[in-house]
């Protein structure tokens, strides 16, 4: 007994490092009295010792009426499985459709973008040519230009330059 | 093993199931709890249930102790919220300034217990004290002198033997000694 509340002194006083002692301690109440005791003498001592109260029954009572403290929580191991596909090999259907739907896509939006961004003719404030044909589709002028057209075209811008540069000289020679 | 490995130790071992290591945590630290108790409790009679109180919380939140802190200043954060919990429920407003936790082991509340203790609690505290220090003077001096080093100035094992030039295994001898003696004259004191 002599030797394991020396061991229990030295406990106390942090300088223990055997747990034999600790062991001793749990299960039995008079060393835990020899415990609470040379504690004491500690606080009496050192002058803090004001009150001595042992609660640690009625607490540890109370702790027995409670649920268990430690319980035992065990991580269920998830299965992942992995399923692998029985043909790597993509069916030629599959792949044929995903490309039809992508270029349906596309078509679709090629065709509303040239609709909704060509501004309508009646609403320009100024009268131009009008190269957007019929079904709203551009074409090269090279293919579509009515030779007969062009010439015609062409006299016209001449006659009014020409129109143009008389009216000119004409006003130059009345301010002078 | 300092003080902190020796609460690691019992924490672990509740943790693991052991139930009758708790009764040595509360062995323990249960008078320092009431001390810090008492700067907020000034019905002295209510001061073993609030303490009771903090420890059957401390039981409850010991699986989430993680040890990132010592046990004490996790234990002191419990007792202070513990008190004004109980402060709130007595419709009364908690201190301005809670203690600091490293005030809180010198804490010199003598006066303040004196009025608020019981008579009865006083003469037995007095009495307690006077056996303590009157056995302490009648032991033999290299007793007195280690038990002396050890509790009032906290030395250590080894510290001290430097001091007394011996053994560190004679100190651990004088110091336990001096404690039994001692002891021997408080246990039927306290069985009364």
């Amino acid at each position: 007994m002599t030797e394991i509340n020396e061991q229990l002194s030295s406990l106390i006083d942090n300088e223990n490092v055997e747990s034999k002692p600790l062991d001793a301690l749990i299960g039995n109440k008079a060393l835990q009295a020899t415990f609470s005791r040379y504690q004491l003498i500690g606080d009496v001592m050192r002058n803090e010792k004001a009150i001595n109260i042992d609660i640690s029954e009625q607490v540890m009572s109370e702790i027995a009426k409670q649920p268990a403290l430690v319980t035992v929580t065990t991580i269920k191991a998830t299965t992942v499985e992995v399923v692998k596909p029985e043909n790597n090999v993509i069916s030629f259907v599959k792949r044929f459709g995903q490309y039809a739907i992508a270029a349906s896509v596309a078509g679709v939006v090629v065709m509303t973008s040239f609709i909704t961004s060509s501004p309508s003719i009646e609403n320009r404030g100024i009268e131009v040519l009008n190269t957007v044909p019929f079904g709203g589709g551009v074409s090269p002028v090279s293919l579509q230009a009515n030779p007969l057209q062009s010439q015609k075209a062409l006299q016209d811008r001449h006659e009014r330059l020409n129109a143009l540069l008389k009216d000119h000289q004409l006003q130059l020679q009345v301010k002078k | 093993m300092n003080e902190r490995d020796l609460d690691f130790q019992l924490i672990q071992r509740i943790q693991n199931g052991e139930q009758q290591a708790f009764t040595l945590l509360v062995r323990k630290y249960q008078n320092r709890v009431a001390n810090i108790l008492t700067r907020y409790v000034r019905n002295s009679g209510d001061i073993a249930d609030v303490t009771q109180e903090v420890f059957i919380k401390v039981h409850k939140s010991l699986p989430s102790f993680r040890g990132d802190s010592a046990f004490y200043t996790w234990l002191y954060r419990i007792t202070v919220n513990t008190a004004k919990n109980y402060l709130t429920s007595q419709s009364r407003r908690p201190p301005a300034s809670d203690i600091d936790v490293l005030e809180a082991e010198s804490y010199d509340n003598s006066d303040a217990l004196k009025e608020i203790d019981s008579p009865e609690n006083i003469l037995r505290a007095e009495e307690i004290k006077q056996v303590i220090m009157e056995t302490i003077d009648k032991l033999p001096a290299e007793l007195k002198i280690a038990i002396t080093l050890r509790e009032i100035e906290g030395m250590s094992y080894d510290e001290i033997a430097k001091i007394e030039d011996c053994p560190i295994g004679t100190v651990r001898s004088r110091i336990f000694r001096a404690r039994d003696t001692i002891d021997k004259q408080l246990a039927p004191l306290l069985e009364e």
